[in-house]
């Protein structure tokens, strides 16, 4: 899962290193335009539903977080 | 009272005093109790308003709150039962969600009428419908003349009682309305203070979305909820504070910390030093040269218009320093509000350095809710499938954008200016988004070098100028000015009356305008130092004992002698009060 997100994320986001950190968020390098983005593509991508009470820090820090959440939503 | 009330230190040193002699676990009722007071140097009625508007939230938390767990209890509950009783589980919890959602619209709804209508009534005795009645009142106008409709102000000048003297003296519970003084602390305390209102009243819908949201618990002891509410040194401009993040420092018992305290009064002095040496000097020159703008020229505009810049950065942040200094002398930290903002490269970085809080509050509860939402989703595929995978990811960002922008604009105010202004910020933000691909690629053929520092000097040069031109949409009052002043500065500029010694007749001399620019190069010079990492206060602490009060002294006289107050001075409102 982890290697499907992150080759999502890169064809998405070229400008953005997902893997030069494992604070996204805290560090800046996501802020909440890009993580809209990010919202948008796995939604559509993994058919999922991402409620608003996953729209936190934790789950936007690094790409394991993300593919975490990722497979956590589809259950 | 305000943070410029001579009062206001006293006060400040008593709740200290008062704080770090009561038991430690009792500390934050001896807050509130100082917090109360504060309140009330506004006026009863107000703090009676806010001890419903918390009730109700405080009611509406815990009832959402007990619905959660209900809720959580039957989904634990769920993985043995059948399917048919599965079905009737999940439409049991669709119910509840229905139930939750609409609690916390009621619980808002309420809060916001209440809030609405208290502004209202302030408004119509400020005089903001006076425009509305005169049309009604034709004959009044005729008869006493453009100036004698005014509500208390006519009366000044004319000593006439009208209907308006009778129902601002029935709304400001004064028999003299000829009294100058009070019609100003009128206006001031009945007015421009409650509708800061807005700062606590976000606070709240805060606290009670995240309940909804999960994100906490419900405070179950109403004091704790209203010293949250209260909480003095930042009810006047904020910072918008979270509940789940304040709301345990606040009633947590802090000890006496001497090097915090020592801190946090620092920077209470930094704050008064940009206010009352900067800010309060600047907003003579720009109210002169906006308020009296038929007798200026273009260049002149231009100047107010930077200088108006500066003042707006100095009197909030200035605000905020004093807010959050004395919250640290306490020992409870507040959230920044701002972080250098003219150091941005962009203008979305920039909105994300000036007040932190209020951007941080449509984000959480306006711009993603709105972005996770079904509809705007399946619109967003639709887009994305027929049009392409860009247009479905720009219309995700670009709606949710335009409501925030949209909303923003009208929260500080609900003039067509503050639309206009609204509108630029997020058309600004949009198309920054929407053709950044298209700026990397034009910037690679240009083989500029994005990382230099000349360029990142152009990208922070460009972000200042954005914001002046802001400035030139909200700083005017209405829409005809801001167009007249920004039409000047192309047609009339003049140059000649910026070196002929005209500038120093626009409501500050020249020694006081020298000292002025002097301070905000020093504000200047200490946010680049910031921006670098270094911290200001823990490097004069580490300067020997004579450097380090050279420079605690330089900074106390400087705001004692160039300071805006004293005879001829009225240490203006904070601008972001009136918000």
């Amino acid at each position: 899962m982890k290697e499907k997100v992150l080759a999502l994320l890169k064809d998405e986001f070229p400008e953005i290193d997902f893997e030069s950190s494992c604070a996204l968020v805290d560090d800046g390098i996501l802020d909440s335009l890009s993580i809209t983005g990010i919202i948008a593509v796995l939604s559509m991508e993994f058919g999922i539903i991402i409620p608003y009470e996953e729209i936190v820090e934790d789950n936007f820090n690094s790409v394991d977080a993300l593919a975490d959440m990722v497979e956590r939503l589809r259950g | 009272m305000i943070f410029t009330d001579y009062l206001f230190f006293p006060f400040v040193l008593l709740a200290l005093l008062f704080y770090f002699i009561l038991p430690l676990r009792a500390r934050w009722i001896g807050l509130l109790v100082f917090s109360l007071v504060f309140f009330c140097t506004w006026g009863l009625d107000y703090c009676l308003v806010v001890l419903l508007i918390t009730f109700i939230a405080w009611l509406a938390g815990i009832v959402i709150d007990s619905r959660n767990h209900t809720r959580t209890k039957r989904k634990n509950g769920e993985a043995s039962e059948t399917k048919s009783s599965l079905e009737a589980g999940e439409s049991e919890s669709r119910r509840k969600k229905q139930n939750r959602i609409i609690l916390l619209v009621s619980a808002v709804v309420i809060i916001l009428v209440l809030v609405y209508v208290r502004t209202q009534q302030n408004l119509i005795a400020a005089g903001f419908f006076e425009p509305v009645v005169r049309t009604v009142s034709g004959w009044n106008a005729a008869i006493r003349g453009w100036l004698g409709t005014i509500p208390y102000l006519g009366e000044l000048v004319s000593g006439g009682k009208g209907w308006n003297t009778a129902l601002f003296q029935w709304i400001f519970g004064f028999k003299n309305a000829t009294d100058k003084t009070a019609v100003v602390q009128s206006v001031v305390y009945t007015w421009i203070v409650p509708v800061g209102i807005s700062y606590y009243v976000l606070s709240l819908i805060g606290y009670l979305a995240d309940i909804y949201w999960k994100k906490q618990c419900a405070e179950r002891n109403y004091f704790k909820l209203l010293l949250f509410v209260l909480y003095f040194p930042k009810i006047l401009e904020g910072p918008i504070s979270k509940h789940r993040i304040v709301g345990p420092r606040l009633v947590e018992g802090h000890r006496f910390d001497y090097t915090r305290v020592c801190f946090g009064l620092q920077r209470v002095v930094w704050g008064f030093f940009k206010k009352l040496v900067i800010a309060d000097h600047l907003s003579f020159l720009v109210n002169e040269v906006f308020g009296n703008y038929q007798a200026h020229v273009g260049s002149e505009f231009l100047l107010a218009a930077v200088l108006g810049t500066v003042q707006l950065y100095c009197d909030f942040s200035g605000c905020m320093d004093i807010a959050l200094g004395v919250s640290e002398c306490f020992g409870i930290q507040l959230e920044e509000n701002f972080r250098q903002p003219f150091a941005s490269c962009s203008v979305a970085e920039f909105w994300r350095r000036w007040h932190i809080t209020l951007g941080v509050w449509f984000k959480d509860y306006v711009f993603m809710p709105l972005v996770i939402s079904p509809r705007l989703m399946r619109i967003s595929g639709f887009l994305r499938e027929r049009i392409g995978k860009r247009a479905g990811k720009n219309f995700m960002t670009v709606i949710p954008l335009a409501v925030v922008w949209l909303l923003t604009g009208l929260w500080h105010g609900t003039g067509k200016n503050y639309l206009l202004w609204g509108i630029y910020w997020g058309a600004l933000i949009s198309l920054s988004t929407v053709f950044d691909p298209e700026i990397r690629k034009l910037t690679k053929w240009l083989k500029i070098d994005t990382d230099s520092e000349g360029f990142r000097f152009f990208r922070k040069s460009r972000t200042f100028c954005l914001f002046v031109i802001g400035r030139f949409i909200t700083i005017p009052g209405s829409l005809a000015v801001s167009w007249y002043t920004a039409q000047s500065v192309f047609t009339d500029f003049t140059p000649l009356r910026l070196v002929d010694g005209s500038i120093f007749t626009l409501g500050i001399d020249w020694p006081r305008f020298i000292v002025t620019l002097l301070a905000a190069a020093l504000v200047g010079f200490v946010g680049s130092k910031r921006e670098k990492g270094v911290h200001i206060r823990e490097w004069i602490a580490a300067r020997p004992l004579l450097i380090r009060w050279a420079i605690y002294y330089a900074i106390i006289f400087a705001v004692l002698i160039f300071g805006a107050y004293g005879p001829g001075y009225d240490a203006s409102s904070f601008v972001y009060m009136r918000y």
